[in-house]
């Protein structure tokens, strides 16, 4: 049963989950026992638990069957513990200071009189995935349910900036929420953009999720929307924003959330880069969703494969999936692209013939020719997973 | 009379809206909205060094953050408890490392 390129903790992992929540809901108490379970946050449904203070709460597959996430099933993750748990948008101010002609100070409303701007975007954590590296890193061990996609609702952060007036000179904007850390010395989770990034049209200051307000475990009021960049940079509950004139030196930012300096982000497994800069752009991913790993299935009857794909901010051009562990690909059929920075559905009918375990496996292309890898690539903070996911499905 | 009125549908439908919130564990009062976090509830395996390790790491961070790792070696253990002195600074004398990094290395890791 077990195949080639699927370690046998990985495939015992992932099936144990899948099947387990499949059958019954809940994890199973061998594995994972203490690790994951299913939990009930404020504001959310039942997600696995990966932490609870920061929290950190990882969403099940099952809802990325469709192509928009529910507010209460994205996943949370937060880096100190002092999180906002309550906010009064009567006295919550956003404001806008540093390198700028006139500091300014907006309240909710303020905030509201500016451009509306909507778009679906994927979100997704930087370690999304990061349990299945090979060989392990230390961070927090997600599956792959540290991502969603979510109509964003909001104003952009450039007319915001402009309303402020940019002084010449200004290199970065800092961005910091109202969480804070437990001890005075630990580094605030501050994070920072280059200008020319910042002033993009399409960052925006989300005030709304799926047309609701913000869950406040995902940022209400409000957050920053960065699309086609690793939800690092989303900064949730954003209350202050700093235009600078010097390169930032925000710990997170400058020795936190970075990734080799070259084409692949990669360097041996073990070994550390020579050189780094701060994680950006999202690679390209593909999922299988449904069914899930180590579903059974009858021979003869057919089966659609469905599952989804994306990239840093490019369309998908093309899916390909293969039932025979690699030898022979074929096109999935895409569902409707709703944007650029959307994921996109595939599906593929299949009729296996004949009884056995067949490995699937799935890659995506996006329009500038960015595909995914057939093994995985290492960096040591385990950040960019995008390997072809092997899948082993079992037919009787 | 009218004012009392008006002050009883003003306070029943705030608790209305509280009601209906509370079952997703929000409150919202006027322009104000809150959310109440459940416990954490995690306990670490029975052995030496437990109670050091489970108020030190505790101070910033539910015990999870362990119990949730793969299993490192006792090396790699050494360098995160460093990491949160040295980043993060936390305040654990370097005796009371050494006993973190055992017990979590021989409990939850690979190595004593």
């Amino acid at each position: 049963m077990e195949s080639k390129g699927v370690s046998r903790r990985n495939f015992i992992k992932t099936v144990g989950i899948t099947t387990a929540l499949a059958a019954t809901g809940t994890l199973p108490p061998v594995l994972y026992a203490s690790e994951r379970r299913l939990v009930t946050f404020p504001e959310k449904t039942e997600l696995l638990l990966l932490t609870s203070s920061p929290p950190q709460l990882e969403t099940p597959l099952k809802y990325f069957r469709e192509l928009i996430t529910p507010n209460e099933a994205l996943f949370v993750r937060w880096h100190l513990a002092n999180i906002p748990t309550s906010v009064d948008l009567d006295t919550w101010r956003l404001v806008v200071h540093g390198n700028v002609d006139k500091p300014i100070s907006l309240t909710f409303k303020d905030l509201k009189k500016f451009e509306k701007i909507s778009y679906t975007a994927v979100i997704q954590c930087a370690g999304n995935g990061r349990s299945f590296f090979e060989p392990p890193v230390f961070g927090g061990q997600w599956l792959n349910g540290a991502m969603g996609n979510v109509t964003w609702g909001g104003v952009r952060l450039k007319d915001v900036l402009r309303s402020a007036g940019i002084k010449s000179g200004s290199m970065e904007v800092v961005f910091k929420g109202l969480d804070k850390a437990v001890l005075p010395t630990t580094p605030g989770f501050l994070k920072s953009l280059q200008l020319d990034k910042a002033l993009e049209d399409d960052i925006i200051i989300a005030y709304e999720m799926n047309g609701q307000s913000l869950p406040m475990l995902n940022g209400f009021p409000v957050r920053l929307v960065v699309p086609g960049w690793y939800a690092t940079y989303w900064v949730k509950a954003l209350s202050d924003i700093e235009v600078i004139d010097k390169p930032s030196e925000s710990f997170w930012v400058k020795t936190a959330y970075r990734i080799p300096d070259n084409p692949c982000g990669c360097v041996e497994p073990g070994t550390a880069p020579k050189k780094s800069v701060p994680i950006n752009r999202m690679t390209t991913r593909s999922l299988l969703i449904n069914p899930e790993d180590g579903t059974r299935l009858k021979s003869g009857q057919v089966t659609e494969l469905m599952g989804v794909a994306f990239s840093g901010g490019y369309s998908i051009k093309e899916v390909l999936v293969s039932v025979d562990g690699g030898v022979n690909w074929r096109p999935a059929r895409l569902g409707k692209d709703i944007g650029r920075y959307s994921w996109i559905q595939w599906f593929y009918p299949w009729q296996p013939a004949k009884p056995g375990t067949y490995q699937v496996m799935v890659r995506a292309t996006n329009s500038i020719g960015e595909s995914q890898p057939l093994d995985g690539l290492w960096n040591p903070s385990g950040y960019l997973l995008n390997k072809i996911e092997k899948h082993n499905l079992i037919v009787i | 009379m009218k004012i009392t009125i008006l002050l009883c549908i003003g306070v029943s439908l705030v608790f209305t809206v509280m009601a209906m919130a509370g079952d997703q564990g929000v409150t919202i009062e006027g322009a104000k909205r809150s959310i109440k976090l459940p416990e954490a509830a995690v306990s670490l395996k029975e052995g030496p060094g437990m109670d050091t390790t489970s108020r030190y790491c505790r101070i910033c961070h539910s015990l999870d953050y362990i119990t949730t790792q793969q299993k490192f070696p006792k090396a790699r253990w050494q360098g995160v408890v460093t990491k949160m002195i040295k980043t993060y600074g936390a305040p654990i004398s370097k005796e009371n490392a050494d006993i973190i990094v055992d017990y979590i290395a021989t409990n939850y890791g690979i190595g004593g």
